[in-house]
């Protein structure tokens, strides 16, 4: 009961917002042009099931296989900028300059170089977006540690991977899970604009173009549901990771809505 | 007060060297050497520490009291001389794990339950599943905390907490203790109990201790003897013996302690100028 409390003022919210956006579109009917009623999506969405269903597992592909592959290139040169002084003098400042680029312009560079049909490109452009955000918190994480931590360790004549094991990685926990709920939602809007310019033409992305093109409204809207369920489902699961992976976190929580 | 060798060279006679639990000659500690931010923060120390003493090191703030303890439990090393524990060198004796040691901040891991935490050091050691447990549960009740074995650190109390991390300390059983203000972050009614504990502590384990303060009374209520150290660059400036007794809450009320409180405050005023 207590997990579902949290749940039911954003429920709440959510119900007010979409009556209100279906009493809206019904009292003054803009033709469905400019914004189709939550009715007309959801009505679109259950006619065109089989193909929304199946873009809707093409780019979630794309998003789950990009983040996963994001996640760990991240926490690599994460743990190897931390160990390495060489590694962090160099991948550190590339990362930080590669970072600046807008790595979505380079969705139509991509198509290019792994074929305009290819969800490589997509898969690519995702883990491109994912990796600075992991690397540069899970780095952080491993690096700013308590210093009485890492000295107790000392004394006890621990040696340095074990420090890494005992103090840096649970440590990092919390900036990598910060991290990853920004990564989910980037991987997905990343995706789908990735698939505006090219890879499988079933995917959300060219459903969405193609449906808006053909002013079929409601489709393009079913599309962005199945792209919003994607993220929300990603989302959710990191939450229950977090959950699982640091038990001792959520008390921290408890304990700070007490006081 | 008392002449520094003089003190130390009738400990260590009437004792015998081979209970010098600590033997710190002529080590001195500069940082960043040869750099615009060098500091010299540690100069000619030399210092004796025989089996069962209480030390405390006083001083004004950044006279290298922590760098001196640093040098002992081998986490930096001096710049010249030598510093030996238990009759090896302070690197030696880290390797070892001849000493447990606590921080100003508790620096428990919050995730590890307490009783997890206590177990760290003797898992480090190899120690099996079942000896660690009792081993923690001996330690939580010391330190009386047995009903929070399987609390996490950010459940309890910051005193709470400091007793866990001394409960880790001793753990091991080391035969000697360093700590670094380890009562400093605490408010004055949970410090004096955490003193009495400690004393406890120390008469029921009989363990070495060096203990790092800038409190006065802290310093005497604790000590068998009370190091003063000058300002940066840091040296022992002079050493003072205290012998309370049996010490208990009236202590703190007796003028024999107000005497030794005066006599390290006249003291600091001296290396203070």
């Amino acid at each position: 009961m207590n997990a579902l409390k949290g749940f039911s003022a954003p429920i709440v919210a959510g119900v007010v917002l979409f009556g209100l956006w279906q009493g809206v579109l019904s009292l003054f009917n803009p033709d469905g042009f400019v914004l189709p009623a939550p009715s007309e999506i959801v009505g679109a969405l259950i006619e065109n099931w089989d193909e929304v269903y199946q873009g809707a597992r093409i780019t979630g592909f794309v998003v789950v296989s990009g983040l996963i592959a994001g996640i760990i290139l991240g926490i690599l040169a994460a743990l190897l900028v931390t160990r390495f002084r060489t590694a962090n003098e160099t991948i550190t400042p590339l990362a930080v300059a590669v970072n600046a680029i807008p790595i979505i312009a380079l969705a139509p560079i991509f198509n290019n170089w792994f074929g305009l049909t290819s969800p490589r490109s997509n898969q690519a452009i995702v883990v491109a977006l994912v990796f600075f955000p992991i690397f540069i918190n899970t780095a952080r994480g491993l690096t700013q540690v308590d210093r009485s931590q890492v000295e107790l360790m000392e004394s006890y004549a621990a040696s340095r991977s074990r420090i890494t094991r005992e103090v840096r990685i649970p440590n990092a926990m919390p900036f990598f899970f910060t991290a990853l709920k920004l990564a989910t939602s980037l991987a997905v809007i990343a995706a789908i604009v990735a698939e505006y310019f090219g890879g499988r033409q079933d995917a959300l992305g060219p459903m969405i173009t193609q449906s808006a093109g053909l002013t079929r409204y409601d489709e393009a809207w079913a599309a962005v549901l199945a792209g919003t369920a994607i993220g929300a489902v990603l989302y959710f699961a990191v939450l229950v990771l977090e959950r699982v992976a640091m038990p001792w976190h959520s008390l921290i929580r408890a304990h700070g809505d007490d006081k | 007060m008392s002449e520094v060798p003089s003190t130390d060279e009738a400990m260590s006679a009437a004792q015998g060297t081979s209970s010098l639990v600590i033997d710190i000659r002529g080590a001195t500690k500069v940082f960043n050497p040869g750099k615009s931010n060098q500091v010299e923060a540690l100069d000619e120390i030399d210092l004796s520490v025989v089996s069962g003493e209480f030390i405390t090191l006083i001083g004004p703030s950044g006279c290298g009291k922590s760098t001196l303890l640093r040098l002992v439990a081998s986490l930096i090393p001096p710049s010249t001389g030598t510093v030996q524990v238990n009759d090896k060198p302070a690197e030696q004796a880290r390797l070892d794990r001849d000493y447990g040691m606590a921080f100003q901040t508790a620096g428990l891991f919050d995730w590890r339950t307490v009783t997890k935490n206590i177990e760290l050091p003797l898992e480090l050691m190899g120690w099996s599943k079942g000896d660690r447990r009792r081993r923690a549960s001996e330690m939580l009740e010391l330190v009386k905390l047995s009903e929070f074995a399987k609390h996490h650190p950010n459940e309890l109390s910051g005193g709470m907490q400091q007793r866990v991390a001394i409960a880790r300390a001793l753990a091991f059983s080391p035969s000697l203790l360093l700590m670094d203000e380890p009562f400093g972050a605490l408010d004055e009614m949970t410090r004096e109990h955490m003193q009495d504990e400690l004393l406890r502590i120390w008469e029921e384990t009989e363990t070495t201790v060096v203990f790092v303060t800038h409190s006065i009374p802290e310093a005497v209520y604790l000590s068998t003897r009370v190091v003063v150290m000058s300002p940066r660059p840091g040296t022992i400036a002079s050493t003072i013996n205290v012998d309370l007794g049996d010490r208990s809450t009236a202590t703190r009320d007796d003028p024999a302690f107000f005497k030794k409180v005066t006599e390290v405050r006249i003291a600091l005023r001296e290396v203070e100028g």
